[in-house]
C-alpha cells in the first residue's frame, strides 16, 4: 500500500517535471505565434497578453507584399524536395551495394565516405565555393542541390540499417530470379521505411533550414531561399516585429509538418541505424 | 579499428598528392591566364570601335546592370527609359543583387564569369576590392569631365586612373525637428555649428523621461555617424593605421550618451532600431544622418507615417577652426565590367548615368546626383516637401566632402577592425583606450 | 586429350567466372556510382583542394595569379589576434555547451523512457526547438531576450533585480557568451535526447532486475547498470556534439553578430570574413585547417575509445 502511494507519487513528480519542461521548450513558439498576430508596439507590451485581445491576421497577408514571400517559399520547395529525393535515391543506391554485395574495392570506396562524415562542411566550404565558381554554378539552385544531394551521412545511415537485414533474404530473391535491382526495388526499399523517413526528416530539415549553403552562393534575389529571405525581411524591417513573426511562423510550418508526420518511424530509425554510437 | 585508422590515414596521404597535382595545374593554368584576361579589354575596345559604327546604324544591344533593391529605389527606371529613348536600338536589363551583401554578391558574380556589363559600386571597399582584382575598366581615358564631379574622382582615382563613375553622391547633414525647438523654447541649429555648440545645442532640448522623452542628438549605430567628426579637420584619415585622434570625439559621444542627451547604443543595436523610427516618433530634437533621407521623410511626411512634420536641416556640425559646410559624404557610382563583350556601348550608358543628364534624372526623384550644379541644387529643393527656410536650401551645398572611407586597397579589413572597435566602445565592451588600442594594432598589422 | 581437355574445360570456367566477376562489380558500381559521383566531386575534391589551398595566396580574381605561399598563411595566423580570440571563444564555447547539453539530454532521455502517458506527445515537444529554423528561432529568442523591453527582463525587473543583463548585449563575455550556450543547449537537447533514448532502449532490462534483487536504489541503478551500459551512446554524443559545437557560425552570427566588439567571434566567422570579405582565400583555408584539425583530434580520440571499449 505504501509502496504503491510511492510510486504513483513518483510518477506524478516526473509528470510535473515533464511538463514544467515542455512549457520551457515551447515557450518561444507560443510567444512568436502570440507576436505573429499583434501590432507592433503591443508585441511588447507588458504586462503580456497570451492570446490577443485583438488578433491581427493582417500580418499574415502584409507578409507576402512586403517581400517575394512565395519566391522565396518556392526556390525553398523546388531545393529541398529535389535534394531530398536524390538523396534518399542515390543513398540508399550505394548502400544496398556496400551492405549486399562483395565488388573490388568495396572496402576503400567505403572508407572514403567513413572518413568525411565527420568532417565539417565548414573546412572545405571555401575551395568548393571556388570550384563551383570556376563551373558557373554560382548563384543558381543547381549548386546547392549539388551540395546537398550527396552527403556520405546518407549513405552510411541507410548501410547501417541494411546491415541488420538477414543476407538470407536476398540469397533467397536472388534464387527466385530477381535481379539486384529487384531486390532493392522489392525487397529492401519496403522493409527500410524507418530509415527513409529518418533520412528525409534530417535531409528535408536541414536543406529548409539552411543558411550558411545559400548566403555563400544564391545572390539574386529571385533566386533567395526562405531563410536568406527571412533574414533579409529582419535587416529591412526590423522593428515589424509582429511581421517578422508571422514570416517565422509560416518558415516553420512546412518542417512541423514533415516532422510529424513521420516522427513515429524516427526512434526505431535512429535506433537501427547505430547512430547511438 | 586500429587497422581502419591505418587505411584512413593512408588514404588521406594519397588524396593530399593528388590535391598537389590538382593545385599544381590549376596553378598553372591560373597564372598562364591574366595576361589574356588583360588583353581582352583591350581586342573589345578595337572590336568595338567597329561595332560603334554598326551599333548607330542601328544593331540591337542588351546591357545587363547589376543594382540594388529595384523596389525600393525610384531613378533606375527613369534613367533606363531617358537612356532608350534616345538609343532604340539598346536594351537595358536590370539584375537585383539585394542591398545587404552587394559587393560580395556583385564580385562573386563577376568571378563567376556573368554576363553583366554595368554594375552598380556601392561603397569604396567594395571598389578597392574590384579594382584589386581587375574586374572593371579603366574610365580615365573616357574623356571624362572630372572637374564636375566636387573632388570625388580625384579620391577615387588609383595610380593616376578610376574605374568607376560617381552617380550619386551624398553628404552628412543635421535634421531637426521645429516643433521640438519651439516647444523647449530653444534657437535652431545653424548653418554654421561648431561640435561643441551642436554637443551644448543638444543638451539644452533634451527633455522630459520615460516614453515621452525628447533626446536631443540621435546617434545611429553606425561607426560613421558619431565617430567620424573626428577627421573633419583634414589632418587625419581612418586609413592612416593610428587612431588616438578619435579619443576627444568617442569621449564626447560617449559623455552624451551617459548623461541621457542621446540614446543608448547598445540598446539601439539590441533592437535594431532603425533611424528613421526615431525622427519620424519626434523622440529626438536633431539628427545627423546623410542626405539620402530627405526624400524618405518627404514621403512619410505626405504618407503621415513621420511625425515630425515641421522640420529642417542645416550643414554639418565642424571642429573649431574649420570652415562651415565641412562634411562627409559617401559615393555610389556606375563602371563596366572588364570583361563584357559590349565595352562601349556599356561605357556610353555609363557616361549618360554619371553624366548632367542623368545627373537632372536621379535630382527629380529626390536623390542627390554625383554632379550638383546649380540646377540640379535648385530642382532638388523645388521637391514638394522640402522645407521652404533658407538654411535648409543652403545646407545643400558644401565646401569639402571628404569620403566615409578614402580609398585603400585593404579599405574593407580596416573598415570591420573599426567597426569592431566602435561596437566595443559604444556598448562599453572596452574603455576608449583600450578601442583605440585595438584599432591601432589590428589596422597596423594589417598595414604591414 | 584427358589432359588437354581439362586446362581447357577449366580455363572456360575461369573464364566465366572471371566475366561474372566482372558483371558482379559492374552491378555494383552502378548502385554506387549516382551517388558517388556526386559525393567525390562535390565534397573529396574539395576537401583535398582545402589542404592545397592554405598554402597558396589568391584573391580570387582570374586576372590575378596564384601564388605559393608556404606556411606564410600559418605564421600570420597566430600573429593574427583576431583568430586566437577566435579560437579560444569557440574551444570555450564547445567545452561548456557539450557537458550541460548532455546532461540536460540525458536527463530528458531517463523521463521519457519510463512508461508513462503522452510519452510521444512529450519527445515531440522536446525535439521540436532542433528541427525548427535558425533564422526564425533567434529572431524570437533576440526579442525574448531583448534587454530594454523583452519579456524576460521584464520578469527579472519585476523580481527586483537591478543592473539587469543586457545578455547577447553584455559587455561582460561571460553573459553574451552564456545567452549563446543556453540557446544552444535549448536548440539541441531534443536531438540528443533522441540518441540517448535509442541507447537507453539497448539497456538489457536484465540487469536492472539483478540490481533490484540486490537491493539497489533509483540512484545506485542510475550510476552502476544505466551509465555503464550508456558509455558508446555518451562517447557518440560527446564526439558530435563537440564538432557541432567547433563548426558554429549562424548561432553566433544570429544572436551576437560576435559582437560585442568582437568579444564573441569564432572561427567559422572569421573563416567567413577572411575568405568572402578580404577575399584573402588562402588564409581563409589555413583557418579552416585549423578546424579541420580540431576536429581530427575529436575523431581520433573517437576511434581510440571505441577500440579500447571493444577489447
Amino acid at each position: 500500500m505504501k509502496e504503491k502511494s510511492g510510486v504513483t507519487g513518483g510518477k506524478i513528480a516526473v509528470y510535473v517535471i515533464l511538463i514544467l519542461l515542455s512549457i520551457l521548450t515551447i515557450i518561444p513558439f507560443a510567444w512568436m505565434l502570440s507576436a505573429s498576430l499583434k501590432l507592433n508596439k503591443d508585441v511588447f507590451a507588458w504586462p503580456m497578453e497570451w492570446i490577443p485581445s485583438n488578433p491581427q491576421w493582417q500580418n499574415y497577408v502584409n507578409i507576402w507584399t512586403k517581400i517575394p514571400l512565395l519566391k522565396f517559399i518556392s526556390n525553398t520547395a523546388i531545393l529541398t524536395v529535389v535534394v531530398t529525393l536524390l538523396q534518399l535515391l542515390t543513398s540508399s543506391f550505394a548502400a544496398y551495394a556496400f551492405a549486399k554485395l562483395r565488388f573490388r574495392g568495396r572496402n576503400l570506396l567505403f572508407l572514403g565516405y567513413i572518413a568525411t562524415i565527420a568532417m565539417p562542411w565548414q573546412v572545405y566550404m571555401v575551395p568548393q565555393f571556388l570550384m563551383m565558381s570556376g563551373m558557373g554554378l554560382n548563384d543558381k539552385l543547381l549548386a546547392m542541390i549539388c551540395l546537398q544531394a550527396f552527403s556520405a551521412f546518407g549513405v552510411f545511415l541507410m548501410k547501417q540499417f541494411y546491415d541488420g537485414i538477414p543476407d538470407e533474404l536476398c540469397e533467397a530473391a536472388r534464387i527466385d530470379g530477381l535481379s539486384e535491382y529487384g531486390i532493392w526495388r522489392r525487397i529492401m526499399l519496403p522493409l527500410s521505411k524507418p530509415s527513409l523517413a529518418t533520412l528525409t526528416i534530417f535531409t528535408f530539415v536541414n536543406t529548409w533550414n539552411d543558411f550558411l549553403g545559400p548566403l555563400l552562393y544564391l545572390h539574386t534575389e529571385s533566386k533567395k531561399t526562405l531563410q536568406l529571405g527571412l533574414r533579409m525581411f529582419i535587416g529591412q524591417y526590423s522593428a515589424e516585429y509582429g511581421l517578422i513573426m508571422a514570416a517565422s511562423v509560416v518558415a516553420l510550418i512546412p518542417v512541423l509538418i514533415v516532422f510529424l508526420a513521420l516522427q513515429k518511424y524516427f526512434v526505431q530509425g535512429i535506433a537501427s541505424s547505430g547512430l547511438k554510437g | 579499428m586500429k587497422k581502419m585508422l591505418k587505411r584512413t590515414l593512408s588514404l588521406m596521404l594519397a588524396l593530399l598528392m593528388v590535391a598537389g597535382l590538382a593545385a599544381c595545374g590549376n596553378n598553372a593554368e591560373q597564372t598562364s591566364n591574366p595576361p589574356a584576361a588583360n588583353s581582352q579589354p583591350a581586342e573589345n575596345n578595337n572590336n568595338n570601335n567597329n561595332n560603334d559604327n554598326q551599333q548607330s546604324a542601328g544593331e540591337e544591344v542588351t546591357l545587363k546592370w547589376a543594382v540594388w533593391d529595384i523596389n525600393l529605389t525610384t531613378y533606375y527606371q527613369p534613367l533606363i527609359d531617358a537612356y532608350v529613348a534616345d538609343h532604340p536600338n539598346v536594351k537595358i536589363e536590370m539584375v537585383d543583387l539585394g542591398s545587404s551583401d552587394y559587393q560580395n554578391a556583385l564580385i562573386t558574380q563577376l568571378t563567376g564569369n556573368a554576363d553583366l556589363d554595368v554594375v552598380c559600386v556601392k561603397d569604396i571597399p567594395g571598389y578597392a576590392n574590384l579594382v584589386k582584382g581587375g574586374y572593371l575598366s579603366d574610365l580615365s581615358g573616357a574623356g571624362i569631365d572630372s572637374s564636375l564631379y566636387g573632388g570625388t574622382i580625384e579620391q577615387i582615382t588609383v595610380d593616376g586612373k578610376f574605374y568607376a563613375l560617381p552617380f550619386r553622391s551624398d553628404h552628412w547633414v543635421v535634421y531637426y525637428n521645429k516643433a521640438l525647438f519651439d516647444a523647449a523654447g530653444v534657437d535652431y541649429p545653424t548653418n554654421d555649428m561648431t561640435i561643441a555648440e551642436y554637443d551644448a545645442l543638444a543638451r539644452q532640448v533634451t527633455s522630459g523621461t520615460g516614453a515621452g522623452k525628447v533626446y536631443g542628438s540621435h546617434f545611429h549605430t553606425w561607426r560613421s555617424a558619431p565617430s567620424l567628426f573626428a577627421v573633419l579637420d583634414g589632418q587625419h584619415t581612418v586609413v592612416d593605421g593610428s587612431y588616438d585622434f578619435m579619443k576627444s570625439t568617442y569621449e564626447w559621444v560617449l559623455a552624451e550618451q551617459n548623461d541621457g542627451i542621446c540614446q543608448d547604443y547598445g540598446t539601439l543595436k539590441a533592437t535594431q532600431t532603425h533611424y528613421s523610427g526615431v525622427f519620424f516618433n519626434q523622440q529626438c530634437a536633431m539628427m545627423n544622418m546623410g542626405s539620402w533621407f530627405i526624400p524618405t521623410q518627404i514621403e512619410k511626411v505626405k504618407s503621415g507615417e513621420s511625425l515630425a512634420t515641421n522640420w529642417g536641416i542645416v550643414k554639418y556640425p565642424h571642429p573649431e577652426g574649420v570652415a562651415a559646410g565641412t562634411t562627409l559624404g559617401t559615393i555610389t557610382s556606375v563602371a563596366v565590367n572588364a570583361a563584357s563583350a559590349k565595352q562601349d556601348a556599356a561605357l556610353d550608358f555609363v557616361k549618360f548615368v554619371g553624366g548632367e543628364q542623368g545627373a537632372e534624372i536621379i535630382a527629380k526623384t529626390g536623390t542627390f546626383p554625383a554632379i550638383k550644379s546649380d540646377a540640379v541644387l535648385d530642382e532638388l529643393a523645388k521637391m514638394d516637401g522640402f522645407p521652404t527656410d533658407e538654411a535648409s536650401k543652403e545646407a545643400l551645398s558644401t565646401t569639402q566632402v571628404y569620403l566615409e572611407m578614402p580609398m585603400h586597397d585593404k579599405a574593407a579589413d580596416i573598415e570591420g577592425v573599426l567597426n569592431e572597435a566602435h561596437d566595443g566602445i559604444m556598448t562599453g565592451a572596452m574603455t576608449i583606450d583600450e578601442g583605440i588600442q585595438k584599432m591601432n594594432n589590428e589596422v597596423s598589422a594589417l598595414l604591414g | 586429350m584427358q589432359t588437354t581437355q581439362r586446362p581447357a574445360a577449366s580455363e572456360a570456367v575461369v573464364r566465366s567466372r572471371k566475366k561474372r566477376e566482372l558483371v558482379k562489380n559492374l552491378v555494383a558500381y552502378s548502385f554506387i556510382a549516382p551517388n558517388f559521383v556526386g559525393f567525390a566531386v562535390f565534397t573529396l575534391v574539395p576537401m583535398v583542394m582545402a589542404v592545397a589551398l592554405a598554402f597558396l595566396s589568391w584573391d580570387g580574381s582570374n586576372n590575378n595569379p596564384i601564388t605559393f605561399a608556404g606556411f606564410q598563411n600559418f605564421i600570420d595566423l597566430f600573429q593574427d589576434p583576431k583568430f586566437t580570440q577566435a579560437l579560444v571563444n569557440t574551444v570555450a564555447y564547445a567545452v561548456i555547451t557539450v557537458p550541460l547539453t548532455m546532461a540536460a539530454s540525458l536527463g530528458l532521455a531517463i523521463l521519457l523512457n519510463q512508461k508513462i502517458h503522452a510519452r510521444n506527445f512529450f519527445r515531440t515537444m522536446m525535439f521540436f526547438p532542433y528541427v525548427a529554423s535558425m533564422v526564425a528561432v533567434t529572431a524570437v529568442w533576440n526579442m525574448l531576450f531583448n534587454p530594454s523591453m523583452g519579456p524576460v527582463n521584464m520578469i527579472l525587473s519585476g523580481l527586483g533585480v537591478e543592473n539587469l543583463p543586457r545578455w547577447s548585449a553584455d559587455p561582460n563575455w561571460f553573459i553574451c557568451m552564456g545567452t549563446v550556450i543556453l540557446f544552444s543547449i535549448w536548440k539541441f537537447m531534443g536531438y540528443y535526447m533522441i540518441i540517448y533514448l535509442a541507447g537507453l532502449q539497448g539497456v538489457n532490462p536484465d540487469l536492472y532486475e539483478a540490481a533490484a534483487l540486490d537491493g539497489a536504489n533509483p540512484w545506485q541503478k542510475f550510476w552502476y547498470v544505466t551509465m555503464p551500459q550508456l558509455r558508446p551512446t555518451t562517447f557518440f554524443v560527446t564526439v558530435m556534439l563537440t564538432i557541432q559545437c567547433f563548426k558554429v557560425y549562424d548561432i553566433f552570427l544570429m544572436i551576437t553578430n560576435f559582437g560585442p566588439g568582437g568579444k564573441t567571434r569564432v572561427l567559422v566567422g572569421n573563416i567567413y570574413e577572411a575568405a568572402f570579405t578580404s577575399r584573402n582565400f588562402g588564409y581563409a583555408s589555413a583557418m579552416a585547417m585549423v578546424l579541420f584539425i580540431l576536429v581530427l583530434i575529436v575523431t581520433l580520440i573517437q576511434f581510440r575509445g571505441e577500440s579500447s571499449m571493444k577489447e
